[in-house]
């Protein structure tokens, strides 16, 4: 296992240099480049002082020029400086758009993980029940109602409908709350008033961004569950006369979240990467917007350091699933 | 804990805000957060909601007011002639220089109490000079040049100078007293680089020095100081930014406990949650970037206005038009005759600007006709207006040698060959209300038999140099419609329609000029005007222009855009105008900002500016 592990860790090397080529390039080639604005806002500008902001962005250079000098920053842990921001790339990134989008994503995740699984199990033991017939009923609507729709209708009902008819004041529209890490350290608010005030702020986003993932977990759980179930081994456990709960719990279930290990192992880096469309109708400044805003804005220090770490995160979890496979299903060995 | 958690839940989602006149504070939605503050070269680009914030927060040599008249701020009095403090000289070579001779008040300080002196205008005008700084205007700082003379007086010279010259504060200031080392060590990084291949470390290392004492860490961290009505006292990304009066500001009212004492701007960069945060009050107020036109008018919020809140149109000098390709290299573009100016007429007579303007926005949003605002000084209403006309417009077309067809669309022939009046359209793909503005254009066009091929793209496409600029190679061949942003400064340059702005391979396709409109005679006048720094001589040129693009349809003007601004009842001064502070951002003087509840004056009436809803 050890062995297999570093074979695919080297093997990574030469994966990421190709996609950080892919990535600069495409990035490059999109039309237009970040003067355009400044063009279109300043007719008086004459051609030789727009050569001399084309030198100080950096744009006089061909592509492959640009990419290496980028490259040999990047490798010494420098990855530039955001364009619209002129904050260090890795500090707007790492410092400020991902702990929020973890705080979103982990968040929805966790949720839909908690209710998808158990739910699953239910709905597989139960099956054809009246509570299954719901549970897929409502699975089936949550797979299919876009989260752009379910935001909006959200937003409407908590911020505006129940407040306006219930005295209420009401949900906030989005946004984070006016809260910093040091707040807790300055003792400026109370540990409860932190996370109270998050809490009240994630509650749509986080149920909006988990309503999808949690409709095909729970459908996963069931499916793969009741393949499970009709196992020679489960018959035979129970004719072993094993109480129900021990047949469910011990055996059945281990081999029934292979598949779920494996779905839930190929979202992680999406957890990295943000929500855009949530993000977006909940104005949620995570890494979504950070990516979009930079493709857009074509900051392109930002949009490299964030796309190179989404590619480092897809290669690395398809390894650690790799791995939990064999953890999870002792018929897997990797010499 | 548990207990106390709870609480601290519902207090929370029962009160989220008790912002407005309860605690004398004023809260303002934006559906964007500034990338950073005190940036008076815009070395990191224009942003017009980091321009609002900066009026709180710093003080200019002048303001503009909301009458487009400029008013001294720091210094003592506007340079003029009149004053003796405004001198212009001919040059030599042609062409007139301008210099201001002005005096920074002895009351004036920073929000740390230390004095504002010349060496803070010297510290902005060094950064100007520096080779390699990346600047908005470039070519204004390259005709500009400064002297102090002791620490409060200073003379600015701009040479050639042009008229917009004399619109706003000539140049900014930033603290010498905390910037100056920091600026040093920039210097001295960027002198161990090669400006021939260092081009963009350079610049990194110039916006670096801006974003150490911009960023919302450096603020946070106190790392500089402020000259504005206000300081900000918490800068949280993604959420707000907080400020409070400063005590070292010279113009606050005798009796300021009376007007607002804080401001926060709340980002909420999704429109349709900013929208939802003014129906149920959560913001006191929207910023000049905030809904669109589309959500203030609709029923969500004026519905729910009532005695709550007043939705006011301010008219904006953003123009929307019909930029027409007129290289007649261009294959389409000769076959169409769009160079000729009874084509573009026909194109104007046929589209129904009013009732466009009626239905799609309730007639608040006025026809254009010519590319200069109803609210700049040197408007004027004396021009050929192009009423919709269909029967002209087909009686135009009839003229240039074109018939209807079977299929209804004009058809004529050309050197052998049929050539249908097919029409490219091209706007940005998207933008919904542009969109609908273009079915309906494209419906009129329909009518008198012209047929129209709509080829929309993303913004940052169709904006692209490769794109827009690039007509002359037939990347785009007929019409395409956008908004040109307008100031007082960028109207008095009115260098977008000149012969030689046109991007063709001759000139390195620099301009703007897109389309390649062509009057000699415009450029003519334009440039006279440009060099007319006396206004009231200037004004009949500025005028003529517009009676000469009116005349040659340079472009086709559709509708001037009106800028939506909430305000919840009470709340007095917050008021903008077409021109004020510039490009209309609101308010002219954040110090006077307060609730008639706790006893504020109104000063400044905003219906005089723009229209209710």
């Amino acid at each position: 296992m050890f062995n297999y592990i570093v074979r695919r860790l080297f093997q990574m090397l030469p994966l990421l240099f190709l996609a950080s080529v892919a990535i600069f390039t495409l990035v490059s080639l999109q039309p237009g480049d970040p003067l355009d604005e400044l063009r279109m806002a300043n007719p008086m500008m004459t051609a030789e002082q727009f050569e001399d902001l084309r030198r100080a962005y950096g744009l006089d250079q061909p592509i492959y020029v640009r990419y290496f000098k980028w490259l040999g920053r990047a490798l010494g842990g420098d990855l530039g400086r955001s364009r619209t921001y002129g904050l260090p790339a890795a500090e707007f990134i790492f410092q400020q758009r991902l702990p929020r989008t973890l705080m979103l994503t982990v968040t929805s995740l966790t949720i839909a993980l908690l209710i998808a699984i158990p739910v699953g199990i239910f709905s597989a033991v139960r099956q054809y029940s009246a509570g299954d017939y719901t549970i897929t009923f409502l699975s089936f609507v949550g797979l299919s109602t876009p989260n752009f729709f379910l935001g909006i209708i959200l937003l409407y009902l908590f911020v505006i409908v129940l407040p306006e008819n219930l005295g209420w004041r009401g949900l906030p529209v989005g946004g984070i709350p006016n809260l910093m890490w040091s707040d807790l350290q300055t003792g400026r608010v109370t540990f409860g008033s932190y996370v109270g005030q998050w809490a009240t702020h994630l509650i749509l986003p986080v149920f909006t961004l988990a309503s999808g993932s949690l409709a095909a977990w729970t459908r996963f759980m069931r499916a793969s569950m009741l393949e499970v179930l009709n196992q020679d081994y489960v018959r035979t456990a129970r004719s072993k006369g094993l109480n129900e709960r021990k047949v469910l719990y011990k055996h059945a279930l281990r081999n029934g979240l292979i598949p779920i290990v494996t779905l839930v192992g190929l979202s992680m880096p999406s957890l990295f990467n943000g929500a855009l469309i949530t993000e977006t109708i909940f104005s949620y400044p995570g890494m979504g917007r950070a990516i979009f805003d930079s493709l857009v804005n074509k900051d392109y220090n930002v949009a490299m350091a964030a796309l190179t770490f989404i590619a480092i995160l897809v290669v690395f979890f398809n390894l650690v699933a790799d791995v939990l496979y064999a953890v999870v299903d002792p018929r897997i060995r990797y010499d | 804990m548990k207990r106390s958690f709870l609480m601290v839940v519902l207090a929370v989602v029962l009160g989220v805000a008790f912002a407005g006149p309860r605690d004398n504070s004023l809260v303002i939605g934006t559906s964007q957060e500034p990338t950073h503050l005190g940036d008076p070269l815009s070395s990191l680009g224009s942003q017009a909601i980091r321009s609002e914030v900066e009026l709180y927060l710093y003080s200019g040599l002048y303001r503009v007011n909301l009458d487009t008249l400029l008013e001294a701020d720091l210094v003592t009095e506007v340079a003029t002639v009149e004053n003796g403090r405004l001198s212009i000289t001919s040059l030599d070579e042609g062409g007139q220089k301008v210099e201001m001779r002005l005096t920074l008040r002895d009351d004036v300080f920073w929000s740390d109490g230390t004095p504002i002196t010349t060496d803070d205008i010297a510290l902005v005008y060094e950064m100007s000079k520096a080779p390699g700084m990346p600047t908005a205007s470039p070519d204004y700082w390259a005709r500009f040049s400064f002297s102090a003379q002791d620490a409060k007086n200073f003379t600015v010279q701009l040479s050639p100078a042009q008229s917009s010259d004399l619109v706003g504060s000539p140049i900014g200031l930033l603290p010498n007293h905390k910037m100056r080392d920091a600026w040093e060590a920039a210097k001295t990084a960027v002198a161990a680089l090669n400006p021939a291949t260092d081009g963009a470390r350079i610049g990194e290392i110039y916006r670096g020095f801006i974003t150490d004492f911009g960023s919302s860490a450096a603020i946070n961290a106190g790392r500089t100081v402020y000259s504005g009505a206000f300081v900000p006292t918490r800068w949280t990304p993604g959420s707000a930014l907080q400020m409070a009066r400063n005590p070292y500001y010279h113009a606050h009212p005798a009796d300021q406990s009376k007007y607002v004492q804080s401001v926060e701007y709340r980002f909420i960069t999704d429109t349709n949650a900013l929208l939802f945060s003014v129906t149920t009050g959560a913001v006191d107020a929207t910023s000049s970037v905030a809904i669109t036109f589309d959500q203030a008018i609709s029923p969500q919020i004026t519905a729910r206005a009532a005695d709550r809140y007043d939705i006011w149109f301010v008219p904006s000098a953003t123009w929307e038009h019909l930029e027409i390709n007129q290289f007649t290299n261009v294959q389409q573009v000769a076959d169409l005759m769009l160079n000729d100016v009874r084509t573009r007429q026909a194109i104007t007579h046929a589209i129904d600007r009013q009732a466009m303007s009626d239905a799609l926005f309730n007639g608040l949003q006025p026809v254009a006709h010519t590319n200069v605002s109803p609210s700049d000084p040197n408007y004027t209403d004396n021009v050929r207006k192009y009423d919709y006309d269909p029967e002209q417009a087909a009686a135009l077309l009839t003229e240039l040698g074109w018939t209807r067809g079977a299929d209804g669309i004009l058809a004529r022939t050309v050197d052998g060959r049929t050539v249908r009046f097919e029409l490219e359209f091209v706007t940005t793909a998207g933008n919904a209300v542009r969109e609908r503005q273009q079915q309906f254009i494209a419906e009129d066009l329909r009518q008198v038999g012209i047929d129209v091929r709509i080829n929309n793209a993303p913004s940052n496409v169709v904006f692209a140099n490769t794109f827009i600029n690039r007509a002359y190679e037939g990347a785009w061949t007929g019409m395409f419609m956008f908004a040109w942003v307008s100031s007082q400064a960028s109207s008095l340059n009115a260098a977008l329609y000149l012969c030689r702005n046109a991007p063709t391979p001759a000139n390195n396709w620099a301009g703007q000029n897109a389309g390649g409109a062509c009057s000699p005679r415009y450029d003519e006048v334009r440039d006279r005007a440009v060099a007319e720094l006396d206004p009231v001589a200037a004004m009949p040129l500025y005028q003529e222009m517009q009676v000469i693009f009116a005349e040659e349809l340079l472009a086709i003007p559709l509708i001037y855009r009106a800028n939506p601004l909430v305000t919840a009842k009470g709340l007095v001064n917050f008021v903008s105008s077409t021109f004020s502070q510039g490009y209309g951002y609101p308010p002219v003087m954040p110090a006077v900002v307060g609730w008639e509840q706790n006893g504020a004056t109104k000063r400044f009436d905003q219906a005089q500016y723009a229209s209710q809803f």
